[in-house]
This record gives C-alpha cells, structure tokens and sequence, in this order.
C-alpha cells in the first residue's frame, strides 16, 4: 500500500522536461531500425526509474502487436503511464520534433554524399554493434521467463523468422494464440 | 507530380497503411514501394532503394523520415511534413487507446496470462531482428565477432551501449571490418 502511495509520488514528480529529453535521446541515439528499444530500456529502465524490466517487456509486447512504429508507440505508452495525455504529448515530441529536423537535413546531404566509402565503413561497424546490442535486450528482457516451459516460443519465434522467414504476421498471429493457451495451463497447474 | 491531388492521395495512403502496419513499418514498406513507384510514378526503384538506405543509417525515427522523403518527393518541404503525420499519427492515437485499456484491467488474471503468452514470443521477435541485423551488418568474421562482443558486453556489464556503437564506428571506419 504504502509502496502504490510512492508510486503515485514518483509519477506525479516526473517534469514534462524530462519525458521530453528522455525521449530525445531515445530517438538520437538509436541508430538503425530496431535500435530504439536498446535505448528506450536503457534510459527509461535503468538511469531514470521510471518502470521495471517487467512493465518494459509488457509496454513492448503491446506495441508489438499495434501498428505503427514500434518505438513511437513506447514512447506514447511511458509518456501516458507517466503524466497521461500530456505526458504521452511531452514524450512524442521529444522522440519526433528535433530528430525529425536533423534527421532531415541530415539526409538531404547525406543522399549527395551516400556513396563514399568511408562512411559506409563507418556505418556498417556501427549496425554489426547495433545488431549485438538488440540481441542482448531481447535475451534480458527473457531472463525472467527463463525457467518457464514458454521459452519455447521464444525459441520458436526466433527460428520461424531467422530461418525460415516467415512473415511476422503469421507468425504472431500463430504463436501468440499457443502461448497464451500454455500460459493458461501453467496459471491452472500452480493453482 | 503534376497532379495536384498527388499530396492528398499521397497523404491518405499513408495514413491508411500506417493504420494497418502492424509488427511496426517495415512491413508495409512492398506495399508503399508499389503505390509511389508502380501505381503513381513519383519516383524511380533507385530513389525508392536510395531513400531506405539513408533512412536506416541516420539517427532518428527513420520510418517517419523515410516517409518524409518520399513526400518530399512529391510535393517539397509541405508534403514531408503531411507525411511525417500521416505516418505517426494514427498509430500513436491506437497506441494511446489500447494502453489506457491495457492499464485500467490492471492485474486482472486473464491479463496476466496473455502477458506470460505474450513476452515470450514478442523477445524472441526482438532477438531474432537482432540476427537478421547482424545478417546483413556482418560481412566479415570480424564483424561477427563485434556483434557477439557486443552482446556479451550488454548483458554482464552496465556500460553505455554508446561505447559499443563509438567502438564498431572506429573499427569500421579505420576498415578493420
């Protein structure tokens, strides 16, 4: 009880001006798709506190599974859980207003200049890095899943789309009812 | 680009798909290739491949850019900015809507058990578009190792994954890679 009365302090506390930095960076830093969750964890989870690894992984199964951009939609589910409507305004625009400009700019030269080699060089070290650090949210983020019978459907899920390269609709749309059922099943055992 | 309602149609399409992409952008991106280059004619397959490859590569929200562009395309600077909310909006106001549902069942036992359905399936998607990155990043066994020292480094340490990104930068750049 008196842990929910902390709670509710923390989200009153939490200023406009920081979802919108947060966000910022988020944004900034996530290079390459994908990326974004790596850094929206990062931030969100680990320097500012504001949810857990397990209400990380909720928010992110929920985007997941809504159209969109995936990331934009964390953006929008923190923002809400922290200020509401307001919040979810201050942490969109602080993910999309700025980036967009540089991002913008950025590209209109960089599309004169995309072919130097350099460049290329430098960006493709950075997305073999980017790779290795989405496939390490992806594994932390099950850790607490990890003596579960479910894990494989994690496993499973990696392999329709790594190997066999299904498109992820079907696979979702596939696994997802399975996973839920032997959910299901583990909630009515351990009753 | 001589049709003046190029932008609205344009405009409208975009939010439509972006209303239906789910599993994020990427999965819509055939079928917008085929309304702005098949149906319409704005652009060329190499703008098309162009724009994806610069979209990718710089910071930032790149599907929305990558769609900026495009507008860019057919309509200058008014038609980046109608596309940038054509493909964000819809979605964040279904990402607000079922959240505010999501949150008001709280810890309801049926929403735990679609959570426990849920996160695993979802953290092996994540994993695996780690790999399928990593597929199209790695070129060279250095590369791989890279990825793998990378990954290694994030899940027993604290450090900033910017000092991972700042490492593979250099390394590539001084062509180690």
């Amino acid at each position: 009880m008196t842990e929910m009365a902390q709670r509710r302090e923390l989200e009153q506390a939490v200023p406009l001006t920081a979802l919108f930095t947060a966000f910022l960076a988020v944004s900034l830093y996530g290079v390459g798709g994908g990326s974004g969750i790596v850094w929206a964890r990062r931030i969100a989870v680990e320097k500012r506190g504001w949810i857990s690894d397990r209400e990380f992984a909720d928010i992110v199964s929920l985007c997941q599974f809504m159209p969109g951009p995936n990331i934009v939609g964390i953006a929008v589910c923190v923002g809400a859980k922290m200020r509401g409507t307001i919040g979810t305004i201050a942490a969109v625009s602080g993910f999309l207003v700025i980036p967009w400009a540089i991002g913008f700019s950025v590209g209109l030269l960089f599309l004169e200049y995309a072919h130097a080699p350099v460049l290329r060089n430098i960006l493709s070290g950075i997305a073999a890095a980017a790779a290795g650090l989405l496939i390490a949210t992806g594994i932390r983020l099950l850790l607490p899943h990890r003596r579960r019978p479910a894990l494989l459907f994690a496993g499973l899920a990696f392999g329709l789309i790594t190997f066999a390269r299904l498109p992820l609709l079907a696979v979702l749309f596939v696994l997802v009812p399975l996973s839920i059922a032997l959910a299901a099943i583990e909630k009515a055992r351990a009753r | 680009m001589s049709d003046p309602s190029a932008p609205l149609a344009l405009t409208t399409h975009l939010a439509l798909v972006s209303s239906i992409s789910f599993g994020g952008f990427p999965t819509v991106l055939p079928d917008v290739r085929n309304f702005v280059v098949g149906t319409h004619g704005w652009m060329t397959d190499q703008d098309f491949a162009n724009i994806f490859a610069m979209a990718q590569s710089i910071p930032g929200p790149n599907m929305i850019l990558m769609m900026s562009f495009v507008g860019w395309k057919v309509w200058g600077f008014p038609g980046a900015v109608a596309s940038a909310f054509a493909t964000f909006g819809p979605p964040c106001m279904i990402y607000f809507a079922s959240y505010r549902l999501w949150d008001r069942f709280g810890d309801a036992p049926w929403q735990q058990i679609v959570r426990l359905g849920l996160i695993p399936v979802i953290m092996g998607l994540v994993i695996a578009s780690g790999t399928v990155m990593a597929r199209a990043a790695d070129t060279s066994w250095p590369a791989v190792a890279l990825t793998i020292a990378a990954a290694a480094i994030t899940l027993t340490t604290r450090l900033s994954p910017m000092w991972m990104l700042l490492v593979g930068g250099a390394l590539g750049g001084l062509g180690l890679l």
